[in-house]
């Protein structure tokens, strides 16, 4: 069955990540926007990201974006409003 | 300089912030809990809102973050763009996206976000603020 560009987008998503991780002094801090299954933008500015991103896809369910350097795997608190 | 000042909700800070719907643009205003203990300084988000308002504003996704607490579980972060007109601020941010937002509430306004300004009461023991 063919994936959707959404996986596409993901798994693409992750290889970055993974390689990113092999350097990580090299890319932290900046996004790296992709959409269609290709890396179309790498930027430290999120606004310019999401603009260079709108411009080639306005369809923003077709777009995806990472932060390199950023721990995916931490757990993030909200505690609860009670 | 310029402040916006809120009052309490439920006894509980707030601040009014406004969205931007797709494709249209049409401006609806939401209440989010303004919480200093949401997050850290550099947490890869700002806002915890409504999924179906991440939608709606054409909310370009990133990578899913796991949250622990109130919103246990794997959750989407979108950016898009918010407004606090009052305080003639207007930027991309980064929200997770939740099914149910605080009750009372439609989202919460974590501390990487209220830490852009100065925030506060400022004299007024009913009402929470902020100030460029």
């Amino acid at each position: 069955m063919a994936k959707s560009i959404a996986q596409l987008n993901r798994e693409l998503g992750e290889q970055v990540l993974d390689e990113a991780r092999r350097q990580p002094n090299a890319y932290t801090g900046k996004y790296v926007g992709i959409a269609n299954g290709k890396v179309v933008v790498v930027t430290d500015d999120l606004n310019d990201l999401l603009k260079r991103l709108k411009h080639v896809e306005p369809d923003p369910s077709k777009t995806y974006c990472v932060e390199l350097g950023r721990d995916y795997s931490k757990v993030y608190e909200i505690w609860e409003v009670v | 300089m310029a402040r916006v000042q809120w009052q309490l909700r439920n006894d509980r800070p707030v601040i009014q912030v406004m969205l931007a719907l797709a494709p249209g643009g049409q401006k609806v205003t939401r209440t989010v809990l303004a919480d200093t203990g949401a997050g850290a300084a550099n947490d890869p988000f700002e806002f915890v809102l409504d999924e179906i308002d991440c939608l709606l504003c054409g909310g370009t996704p990133l990578k899913t973050v796991t949250l622990g607490g109130a919103f246990t579980g794997v959750h989407p972060i979108y950016a898009i763009p918010i407004e606090i007109p009052a305080l003639n601020f207007s930027d991309n941010v980064l929200v997770v996206g939740v099914a149910a937002p605080p009750t009372g509430f439609d989202g919460i306004a974590c501390f990487r976000f209220l830490n852009r300004f100065t925030y506060g009461n400022f004299g007024d023991k009913n009402a929470f603020g902020l100030e460029t």
